[in-house]
Formats: C-alpha cells, sequence, structure tokens
C-alpha cells in the first residue's frame, strides 16, 4: 500500500476523530479502538486493528477534558502509532510505546485550534451586532471546522509521511532499557485517568467499592463485563435503599 | 407558572438542542470558550421570541458571553435560557438575570457532568470495548456509539426539561435528594468500574528476583508480593498519582513527564520491567 494513501487516510481519520463534531460523536469516532478497527480494514487484519487499538485506548480510558483542555490526546497517538504498527509489523507493547509521546504532542495540537478560534469568535461578534443568524452558525461551526481541518490534517499527514522509516530508525538505536521503560511508562499511564475520576467522583467514604471492584478482578477472576453487571446491581440497590429512606423520613 | 402557554413547541426546542449538541466544542476558544455555541444554539429560537430587530441584536450578544459547562448535562441550560428569553420578552425579567443564572449553573453542571459522563460512562464504555477488542472481538465496536447516543438522548431529554420547568426549578432539582441519591449510585458504580478497570489495565511489575544460594532457586520479589496482596504495585502507582493530584496541583503534562523518567530510570536499574 503507498505510503501517500496511509498519510491521507490517517489524516483524515484525525480530523474525524477531533473534529468535536457532535458532543460525543467525533469522540466515538476517534476512539483509538475505533481507529484501530478502521485501520486494520485498510491494511487487511481487522482483528489485529482492534487489538492495536484497545491497547492504545487504555492509557487514555480516563482522560477527562475539563474546562475544555485536552491533557493529552490518545487519538493522535492511535492515528499515528497505529498505521506504523502495521507496516512494520511491530509487537503491540512497541506500538504503545510509539504511542506515548504523541499524545501529549496531540495536547499542543488542540491549543492552536483553540487560539485559532479566537478569530471566529470575533466575527460572531460582528454577526451578533447585526443579527445575522447564519453568520453566527457559521461563525460557531462551519469556519472552525474548515481551519480545524487543516490544523488536524496537516500534522498527521506529515508525519505518516515519513513516520515508519523514522520510527525504524529510532527503533534501532535506543537503547533496550529506553524501549523497556517506555513499555513500563505504558502500563502506569491508565493509572492516571483512573486516579482522575476517583479524585472527581470525590467521595472517599465509597472508595471501598472501588477495593470490591478491584479484588472482585484480582482475586476472584470476575471478568470486566461480569463487573459491570455486578456494578449496576450495587448501584441499583443503593438507589432504590437511601430513595426509600427518604420518603420514610 | 407551568401550566403557562408556552412560545416554542418541542421540536423548535430539539434544534436548539441539535445545533448545540452538533457545535458545542466546535468553537471552543481561551477567550469565552463555549460561547459562540451557545449563541448559535439560541440563534433561530431567538427571532421567534423577539421580532423586533434590536432586541433580537441585545439577546444575541448576550449569549456570546463568556461560557462553558458540560455539555450534557448542560443542556438544560439551553432549555432554561429559552424559557427564560420568553419570560424577558414578556417583561418579567431582564438580561442580567439570566446571565447571572447561565453563570452559576455552568460551575456545579460541569463537575456533574464532567464526572458522570466524561469520567465515568466514557471509561466505562470504552473500558468494556477494549475488554472485547483484546480478545479480538468485534463486539467491541458497539460501545463506542453507545456512548455518543447515551449523550443525545440525555441531553435532549435535559434540555426540553430545563424549557419545561425553568429557571427556578432546576437548581432546586440539582440540590434534591432524589438527584443527590443518583449521583451516589452512580459513584458507586463508578469506583467499582474504576476499580474493576485499573486491576485489569494498570500494569506495573518488578523483575527484581533473588537466588537462594543453597538450592540455586530464584525467588521472584513480584510473586511474594502477589502472596501479600495482588495488585499492590497497581494500587500505588494510582493511589501516588490520587496523592501528587491533590497534594501538587493537577500539571497533567508534568505528571506524565515525571512518570516517563522514573520508568525509564526504573527499567535502567531493572527495577520495573
Amino acid at each position: 500500500m503507498s505510503v501517500l494513501l496511509i498519510a491521507v487516510v490517517s489524516g483524515l481519520l484525525y480530523f474525524l476523530g477531533t473534529s468535536r463534531i457532535g458532543y460525543g460523536l467525533s469522540s466515538a469516532i476517534g476512539a483509538p479502538v475505533t481507529l484501530g478497527f478502521v485501520f486494520g480494514l485498510m491494511f487487511g487484519d481487522p482483528i489485529k486493528g482492534l487489538i492495536l487499538g484497545a491497547s492504545i485506548n487504555l492509557l487514555y480510558l480516563g482522560v477527562v477534558f475539563t474546562g475544555g483542555n485536552v491533557p493529552s490526546d490518545g487519538c493522535l497517538a492511535a492515528c499515528i502509532a497505529i498505521p506504523v504498527a502495521f507496516q512494520l509489523n511491530l509487537d503491540v507493547d512497541t506500538a504503545v510505546t510509539i504511542a506515548v509521546p504523541f499524545g501529549i504532542l496531540g495536547s499542543f495540537i488542540d491549543q492552536i485550534r483553540r487560539t485559532s478560534n479566537l478569530i471566529w469568535l470575533h466575527k460572531a461578534d460582528d454577526c451578533a451586532a447585526k443579527g445575522d443568524q447564519k453568520g453566527i452558525y457559521w461563525c460557531a461551526m462551519i469556519y472552525p471546522t474548515i481551519v480545524a481541518f487543516a490544523i488536524r490534517f496537516i500534522p498527521v499527514f506529515v508525519i505518516n509521511m515519513f513516520g515508519a522509516n523514522v520510527v525504524q530508525t529510532i527503533l534501532t538505536y535506543l537503547p533496550q532499557f529506553i524501549i523497556t521503560g517506555l513499555s513500563v511508562a505504558g502500563g502506569i499511564l491508565p493509572a492516571i485517568g483512573f486516579a482522575v475520576i476517583i479524585m472527581s467522583i470525590g467521595r472517599k467514604e465509597l472508595l471501598p467499592y472501588f477495593f470490591m471492584g478491584f479484588f472482585a478482578v484480582k482475586y476472584l477472576n470476575v471478568g470486566t463485563m461480569a463487573c459491570a453487571v455486578f456494578g449496576i446491581c450495587i448501584a441499583a440497590l443503593m438507589y432504590f435503599k437511601s430513595n426509600k429512606k427518604g420518603e420514610v423520613a | 407558572m407551568t401550566e403557562q402557554k408556552r412560545l416554542l413547541s418541542k421540536k423548535e426546542v430539539n434544534q436548539s438542542h441539535l445545533i448545540w449538541y452538533l457545535a458545542a466544542e466546535t468553537n471552543n476558544s481561551y477567550e469565552r470558550l463555549q460561547a459562540p455555541s451557545f449563541c448559535a444554539a439560541m440563534a433561530r429560537n431567538l427571532r421567534k421570541i423577539y421580532p423586533n430587530d434590536e432586541d433580537y441584536k441585545e439577546a444575541l450578544q448576550r449569549h456570546l458571553e463568556f461560557y462553558n459547562t458540560e455539555g450534557t448535562i448542560g443542556s438544560v441550560v439551553v432549555g432554561i435560557a429559552l424559557a427564560m428569553e420568553e419570560e424577558k420578552a414578556k417583561g418579567n425579567l431582564t438580561g442580567d438575570v439570566i446571565t447571572g443564572i447561565k453563570l452559576g449553573l455552568m460551575g456545579p453542571i460541569a463537575g456533574i457532568g464532567d464526572t458522570l459522563i466524561w469520567g465515568m460512562s466514557k471509561a466505562i464504555l470504552l473500558g468494556l470495548a477494549c475488554t472485547f477488542a483484546l480478545q479480538g472481538s468485534p463486539i467491541a465496536l458497539i460501545f463506542p456509539p453507545m456512548f455518543s447516543i447515551l449523550i443525545f438522548v440525555l441531553g435532549r431529554y435535559t434540555c426540553n426539561l430545563g424549557y419545561k420547568l425553568g429557571s427556578e426549578a432546576v437548581p432546586k432539582l440539582l440540590k434534591s435528594g432524589t438527584m443527590n441519591t443518583l449521583i451516589t449510585a452512580a459513584s458507586v458504580l463508578g469506583l467499582f468500574m474504576m476499580g474493576a478497570l485499573s486491576a485489569s489495565y494498570v500494569k506495573v511489575a518488578t523483575p527484581l528476583n533473588w537466588v537462594i544460594s543453597s538450592t540455586g532457586a530464584a525467588i521472584g520479589l513480584q510473586a511474594n508480593l502477589d502472596a501479600i496482596l495482588p495488585g499492590m504495585l497497581q494500587l500505588l502507582a494510582i493511589f501516588g498519582i490520587y496523592w501528587y493530584f491533590t497534594h501538587k496541583g493537577q500539571n497533567y503534562i508534568k505528571l506524565v513527564l515525571t512518570i516517563l523518567l522514573i520508568s525509564i530510570v526504573a527499567a535502567f536499574f531493572g527495577i520495573l520491567g
């Protein structure tokens, strides 16, 4: 497959995954696990794609864009690491290792986008002063999306044009302990997301439920889907019980 | 008040929600964040509320002021704002009351929404997607769209609720016992799932071992740690980060770089791997 085609598709997917059109719509497209499947179809191995995508997605499970800030960008990580991994036939651990630095880079790309949006904000001010409804729509949606396309597409396109070769070279010369270190970091990084969610829930008295879930997996080997089922039951019990209490009181 | 004849039909309220759903984050800038998106969501219905050009312009400008919240639960504010503009058109309240309500609600709603929607729901649904995907199962693909649908349906519901109940009932509802119980129950589910997902997907292990000289057998430190409490190092990592965030400020990039550095150093000395 030509590198040009790979670069174009990666750039397009990165734009679609981060366009932010549809609150929660582009995030679903841009989830690395979804992207993995799409790249997998392109390279003729959707199952490998799913596994690569999911392994990268785990790093970003708990990332919350508090106040609109993007602390790390799983979509960028996926749009570079997955095609590179397919081209070089890398294993999953190495793919995750490549994903880590690009996830950080993505937060800067979003900063560029949010700065460029200032132009359309001020144009919207003019439209409001004129009572121009259509102009407001353009400033809120169309113009920012056109600029976002350039901001998102170009870097991913360029990196993918040269990415595979550069990564190949880097991997050849990088000392083993750095590669191991990055893979260790890949195992720890998901913890950030979980810690952030525990913190934002902010109910220390409910922490035993966290440990119940944790040790249900560790001691009893309960699967994640099974945990979701039991978790929903426990939450429902809580809800019905304390609602009843409220009625009595 | 609830039985009053309302100006906007359900379809028109839904139109505002649709624009809000589509555009909530597209023009998010550093100066006024979601302001243009909020204004766009209001624009068409404001025209109906204010047939007079001058009033319409003033209303558009009012909704271009600083605004930022979580969009799903925050759809309720779009509904409330429509209801309030309608009241204002009748001369029952002034513009700064509307702005005040918006600014007052956006913080608490962002707190609830970021936690419930972007923290928990996203992590749980995508966590399940990853679980299936890692087993090579395409069932994984049903979970990401479920997240988009959840946001759309819940947002549409809260937007209509906001329009129906207006500015007085919604803050009361947010503070009510039922809401509190609902959030507690959701937090229980969230924490339980975060525990399960952390146990599966946070990976820290040490390759350190020592050899017993008499028998020549190697004993791994990790095996010993697991015998005491499985997942001890994982919990250490999670609550270490938790401690960092609560005590050292929420500098994400610095934290990631610190973890990278620690990992590479630990790998160099063979402590982790």
